[in-house]
């Protein structure tokens, strides 16, 4: 899914699986989740077959991870240089000495400043935005070949927000590691993402590079969610979109395409059964029976 | 024609302050901590106590007014005076030096039986709260199993089984009576703690098992476990005076103030000192320990401030 150091964006709803997705790939879901079926390919190895150490090892090495919320993901009773260091030493590659070396020029290269004294402190005295620059230094520390953001600005103010994300580009175009992002934003999906996949109720509705699902999202959701951010160029009285409802519950999933009653263009067919995810244009895949073309060259929808 | 200096200039200097600027006074979690307790006369008093205590009890193995086992024939159950300010016991030895050396006792088998006691207690504890499934089903049951049991039921097995009543065997049968608290805190810490997202993130950078429990895990249930171990050394210092009372602590002449207090009863109706002193000395030392525990757990848990 993810090519050698490039930023793909995962986005939708609250409760749409794209956490889960990203738990999953590290292996990390909580209990009583498992994964059932299906594997995780990294570098033509799948993960879902790894050993307990082999876990390990591939955490962190290959693939890491930064939360949501750095205020609860940083321990506070050690300091911060310390459990950046851990995360070296977890693994082989560099010795204690080397790790400890490290550890400041891993905090300058996220941009904190006076990295020599901020290595000795504990999270308590970071703020929010440098709290999650020492996670993604955490991250970054063992130079792996992907890092997924689980909503990494979800829990900072507007202005840290940006900070993270052009450190977040910078960092990829730097040191080649490739990053999924997953975000409600779509703004920050298109500024930083060079492909995009839209999930919904688990399953991952349309996929593409960003410019083409910005310019003609194919699947009603894509379409739905991108109309429901206010626009610029929008006049006083257009009315914002809205979907109505909410995501399914998926212990007792609608029948059909999992969209459906909420969707605005269905048809009969559409309760009846599943689309397969197709090939709508190229590099650009929808699981829609519909297709936005076809829609809105009709009639225009009801509103 | 020179304009007055502006007092305001943000120059392009003025975005340099960062690297100037000063954290503010560091204070680290313990100075923290010392601080709320320093403000809680009581736990001050309890503290003041046990130095003395301590310093008592390490005085007395070096010195003591009298030797602790020395008997006189003549002055038996006198009571206090100049030369013997706690008076004489039964066998007329000096009560005051026999204080100072049950002292000694009460603290080594105190701060035995909580070091022990935790240390029994916070792996197995830490264990099961981690591992769950099986590991904890095993853990809890034998809790279960000694809290079942009566705790004097398990020291005098021991006691007798082992056919030996030296300070380390009897640090030995407390502790496994003692530890049964301390797992379940820190079982209890362990399953709160290991849901924590900071043990999630340790495990997304492939942090191994046990590091994060020495690391991540034990130093955030640190404060609890502290409280929780100060708590046992008066608790053990009361059953090591019950066990010497019985009959079943350290050897005599070895002094114990649980044994001197059994040497007293006898004579209570006409040389009471004799009961009393040890007595007091337990009292005191009892609420010192349950002083500053209390204040502890005040002070290590800044949550509960009023």
């Amino acid at each position: 899914m993810v090519n050698k150091g490039e930023t793909l964006g995962i986005v939708g709803e609250s409760g749409c699986g794209k956490s889960v997705t990203a738990l999953s790939v590290l292996r990390l879901i909580p209990e009583p989740g498992r994964i059932v079926s299906g594997h995780i390919w990294f570098k033509d190895r799948d993960v879902a077959s790894y050993s307990r150490e082999e876990l390990r090892e591939y955490r962190g090495n290959d693939v890491s991870m930064i939360f949501q919320d750095p205020m609860t993901s940083l321990n506070p009773v050690l300091r911060v240089g310390f459990q950046i260091k851990e995360a070296m030493v977890a693994h082989e590659r560099f010795d204690n000495k080397t790790a400890d070396e490290r550890v400041v020029p891993m905090l300058q290269k996220v941009r904190i400043s006076d990295p020599k004294e901020r290595a000795k402190n504990y999270p308590h005295q970071f703020s929010g935005g440098m709290r999650q620059r020492a996670m993604i230094a955490m991250g970054l520390s063992n130079e792996p070949d992907l890092l997924i953001a689980d909503e990494p600005t979800t829990a900072l103010d507007v202005t840290v927000q940006a900070q993270i994300i052009e450190l977040l580009r910078d960092l990829n175009r730097d040191m080649g590691t490739a990053v999924v992002l997953i975000t409600h934003n779509l703004a920050v999906v298109a500024s930083l993402c060079t492909r995009v996949i839209v999930m919904y109720a688990g399953r991952i509705v349309e996929s593409g590079p960003t410019r083409q699902i910005f310019n003609s999202p194919q699947h009603p959701y894509t379409w739905s969610l991108l109309q429901s951010i206010p626009r610029i160029d929008s006049t006083q009285h257009d009315k914002l979109l809205t979907i109505a409802g909410l995501p399914p519950d998926l212990s007792n999933p609608p029948p059909g395409c999992l969209f459906h009653p909420r969707c605005r263009f269905r048809v009969d067919r559409c309760s009846k059964e599943e689309p397969p995810l197709e090939e709508v244009g190229p590099e650009q895949a929808a699981r829609c029976w519909v297709l936005m073309k076809n829609a809105l060259a009709g009639a225009e929808p009801v509103r | 024609m020179a304009t007055a200096p502006s007092t305001f200039e943000p120059g392009p200097d003025s975005f340099v302050a960062t690297d100037t600027y000063e954290v503010g006074e560091r204070m680290s979690a313990w100075e923290d901590t010392w601080r709320r307790l320093r403000r809680n006369k009581l736990a001050l008093v309890g503290m003041a106590i046990i130095v003395i205590l301590v310093i008592t009890a390490i005085v007395s193995s070096f010195w003591t007014p009298y030797d602790v086992w020395r008997q006189s024939l003549g002055p038996t159950y006198q009571g206090p005076t100049g030369k013997h300010p706690f008076g004489l016991d039964d066998s007329g030895r000096d009560i005051l030096s026999r204080l100072m050396g049950g002292a000694q006792v009460s603290m080594v088998v105190g701060v035995g039986t909580a070091t022990l006691s935790s240390i029994i207690g916070i792996m197995l504890g830490l264990l099961a709260g981690f591992y769950r499934g099986w590991v904890d089903t095993l853990v809890s049951l034998l809790i279960n199993v000694f809290y079942g049991l009566p705790d004097l039921l398990i020291v005098l097995l021991i006691v007798a089984v082992t056919q030996q009543r030296g300070l380390g065997n009897i640090i030995l049968a407390i502790s496994l009576t003692a530890w049964l608290g301390m797992a379940r805190l820190v079982r209890g810490q362990t399953l709160s703690l290991r849901e924590r997202e900071f043990v999630e993130a340790a495990r997304s950078v492939g942090t191994r098992d046990r590091w994060i429990l020495v690391r991540h895990i034990f130093p955030n249930a640190l404060g609890p476990i502290i409280v929780q171990a100060t708590f046992v050394i008066p608790a053990a210092i009361l059953f090591e005076a019950f066990l010497s009372y019985l009959g079943f602590g350290v050897k005599p002449p070895t002094p114990s103030w649980g044994a001197m207090a059994s040497d007293g009863f006898r004579s209570l109706q006409y040389a009471p000192h004799i009961i009393l002193i040890p007595a007091a000395a337990l009292c005191i030392t009892l609420m010192a320990f349950n002083f500053m525990g209390d204040g502890l757990r005040d002070a290590l848990d800044p949550r509960m401030r009023r």
